[in-house]
């Protein structure tokens, strides 16, 4: 086992060899942490595999920093068990953890320099020093900042410090790493960029990386499993695509799929479909729910599963009030009643016209139902 | 900002006076300024054409030969030496002392600080006689250090170099304890942490990461001590011997026992020229700092 930080210099040596998977796994058990009267983190649990790229999302103040602080030690969980790699670390200093930590304020020691900040941790392992000079200069190298070895932190705008912390993080390839909005301060252009990188060194050293953004497309473009966060607890855990398509409540409806909710209750089931009768009047064909005849539900479907079509065959019709167009999508809302729109994502070739009146239909298994009263 | 070109320094000044706020500032500084001018600026010059005078009021540089030779040099080597132990020893027990008030609640670091720096309101004197009796052959603490049949007890602590030491020490500890806390609290806690992150030891963040953050506070405690003790009359005095003469006392004799002012004066002198040179020190530690300062805070 080379899993005690410090005292062995040979983790140092083994992520070396690329496409070994150096990974680890990880388990979080019950967490719950609170602060005063205050709940951060309440009854998160999860089981991480070897070399999976999770991440957590959600609004401010939802836990994820908390959460992330209790992985690496930092912060005392209240109650609750944190594996890795199969030991039980819940009591272990941060030191002993052998994890990488990227902070969201960078936290780069001022008195040294870029260089001298990347190859602390090598120092901490003893890597020889030809060794250090060629990983600090690759991985400065990666993040497009060659050349700035030699600056001190408070020389550097707030993106290249946030750099120079990924570096830092990822330059002794600790198999857990922890990243905490690490490209935060950057623009579009630099974040895809090092999106594209993080996930590289990510799949060829099999890292496990828990990755913490409330940017939900960076968490859909980088994610094995995207664990929505929710006034701290964790309302889904589940690949982007089972949280995409089968939300279990309509905050994690809403949050990726930006969905559109209409109220209505449960008319009747068939083999196949549950049937809603909206409060506009139509009635809506959705995928099997075990619901109550005669419940109040709340439906969600987004933007993209809509269609356009013939009011008659409609579950619901109004009047498109504007049309907007973003490359071959086109944006349209529909006014459906009383204060009452739907936004659809249609094909640019079936774009309606404003003031049209046009139905709106989609395919039932694209369509969730969640009981109301979950619908806070 | 109303001179953006290069201009000489002369055209600069003018500019500057010309300026209604400069000419608002020095009129309200000239107050001060005479002040200064009669109570300190003239009595310097005063001692300084005194120490330059032979008996015949003509020019000589026999005093401060005189000063830098025999048992007056040896007065100001004592001198340094104790101000050098002084600034040592405070700014090792400062930094204990501060470091574990920094790490407590505001409120019992308010209490803890109020403790160190109350006893400075009390008379010097009362002060030394106070460490006089703690420290003496039947004092507290050789009574109780024999009490406990501590080999070589009761140990010698007053009228030698460690009496002297222990008093300066006891007086200079107020003003490293404030100056290093106020260093230590502007250490932000969380680096030590990412260092931790990373898999550093106790030890080694001490060392690499928190030692190179509160050095420059370091160094200007420790030059401050060591500005500070120079002047030191009363704890020699009273809790040395004859070989902790400082050079104080060696200018107070001269002046009221042996009447040889122009003596007195170049070592004052000598004294004035040792301050300025540590003043001048400290201040390049201090921009050092204020650099570092704003680093930590980016
Ligand atoms: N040291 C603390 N003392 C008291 N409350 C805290 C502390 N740290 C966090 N909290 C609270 O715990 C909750 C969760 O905070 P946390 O930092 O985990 O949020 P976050 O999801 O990381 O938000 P953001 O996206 O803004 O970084 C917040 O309501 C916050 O106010
Ligand atoms: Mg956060």
């Amino acid at each position: 086992m080379t899993d005690l930080g410090v005292a062995t210099p040979t983790v140092a040596g083994a992520g070396d060899k690329p496409a070994a998977a150096t990974g680890k796994s990880l388990s979080v058990v019950a967490l719950r942490k609170t602060y005063g009267p205050m709940v951060a983190v309440e009854d998160a649990s999860m089981e991480i595999a070897a070399g999976e790229f999770v991440t957590f999302l959600g609004s401010s103040g939802s836990g994820k920093t908390t959460t992330l602080m209790m992985i690496a030690g930092f912060v005392e969980p209240d109650s609750g068990t944190i594996t890795v790699g199969g030991r039980d670390v819940t009591r272990l200093d941060p030191q002993k953890r052998n994890l990488g930590f990227v902070f969201q304020q960078y936290l780069l020691f001022p008195h040294m320099t870029v260089a001298e900040n990347i190859a602390f941790p090598l120092q901490l392992r003893g890597v020889p020093k030809d060794e250090i000079r060629r990983r600090v200069f690759e991985t400065l190298d990666l993040v497009g900042l060659s050349g700035f070895g030699n600056r001190k932190p408070r020389q550097l705008s707030g993106g290249q410090q946030q750099r120079v912390a990924l570096c830092r993080a990822l330059v002794y390839r600790p198999p857990v790493i922890l990243m905490d909005e690490p490209l935060g301060a950057l623009d579009k252009k630099l974040r895809d960029q090092l999106q594209t990188e993080i996930k590289k060194i990510q799949r060829e050293l099999g890292l496990t990386v828990i990755y913490v953004t409330h940017d939900q497309e960076e968490a859909l473009v980088l994610s094995d499993r995207i664990a929505v966060m929710r006034d701290g607890r964790i309302d889904q855990f589940g690949t982007p695509r089972e949280l995409f398509e089968r939300p279990r409540t309509p905050f994690v409806a809403d949050f990726l799929g930006a969905a559109n909710f209409l109220s209505g209750r449960v008319e009747h089931h068939t083999d196949e479909h549950t049937l809603v009768r909206l409060d506009t009047g139509g009635l809506l064909r959705a995928r099997q729910h075990a619901l109550a005849k005669g419940a109040p539900v709340s439906v969600a479907v987004q933007p993209g599963r809509l269609d356009v079509c013939a009011p008659a065959d409609a579950f619901c019709s109004g009047t498109v009030q504007s049309v907007t167009y973003v490359g071959t999508l086109v944006r349209v809302v529909v006014n459906v009643g009383a204060n009452c729109s739907i936004r659809l994502e249609v094909s640019a070739r079936n774009a309606p016209q404003v003031g049209e009146r046009v139905g709106i239909t989609a395919d039932p298994d694209n369509i969730n139902l969640f009981a109301a009263e979950s619908a806070g | 900002m109303s001179v953006s070109t290069p201009a000489l320094p002369a055209a600069r000044i003018r500019a500057a006076l010309a300026s209604r706020r400069t000419r608002y500032g020095l009129l309200t500084a000239l107050p001060v300024v005479i002040y200064l001018l009669v109570l300190f600026v003239y009595p310097i010059l005063g001692t300084l054409a005194l120490s330059l005078k032979d008996e015949q009021g003509g020019f000589t540089l026999h005093w401060y030969a005189d000063t830098l030779t025999g048992i007056n040099l040896s007065v100001l080597l004592t001198t340094l030496r104790i101000s050098a132990e002084t600034a040592l020893a405070s700014l090792v027990l400062g930094f204990l002392l501060a470091y574990a008030v920094s790490r407590m609640r505001p409120l019992f670091a308010a209490l803890a600080m109020v403790l160190v720096v109350a006893p400075h309101f009390v008379s010097a004197l009362v002060r030394t006689y106070g460490w006089i009796i703690l420290l003496g052959d039947y004092g507290v603490l050789n009574e109780a250090m024999q009490a406990v049949h501590l080999p070589g007890a009761p140990y010698q602590l007053l009228y030698n170099e460690i009496g002297v030491v222990i008093g300066t020490t006891y007086v200079m500890l107020p003003y490293t304890v404030l100056l290093l806390y106020g260093v230590m609290r502007g250490v932000d806690r969380r680096l030590l942490a990412a260092a931790a992150s990373m898999g550093a030891g106790r030890l080694v963040i001490f060392r690499r990461i928190y030692l190179p953050l509160v050095a420059p506070g370091l160094a200007s405690a420790g030059l401050l001590s060591f500005i500070l003790s120079l002047g030191y009359y009363v704890t020699p005095r009273l809790m040395g011997g004859p070989n902790q003469t400082m050079i104080a006392s060696l200018i107070e004799q001269q002046v009221t026992k042996d009447y040889r002012w122009n003596g007195a004066a170049a070592q004052g002198v000598v004294l004035l020229l040792i301050t300025f040179a540590g003043l001048l020190l400290l201040k390049v530690v201090g921009s050092l700092g204020a650099s570092a300062k704003q680093r930590s805070n980016s």
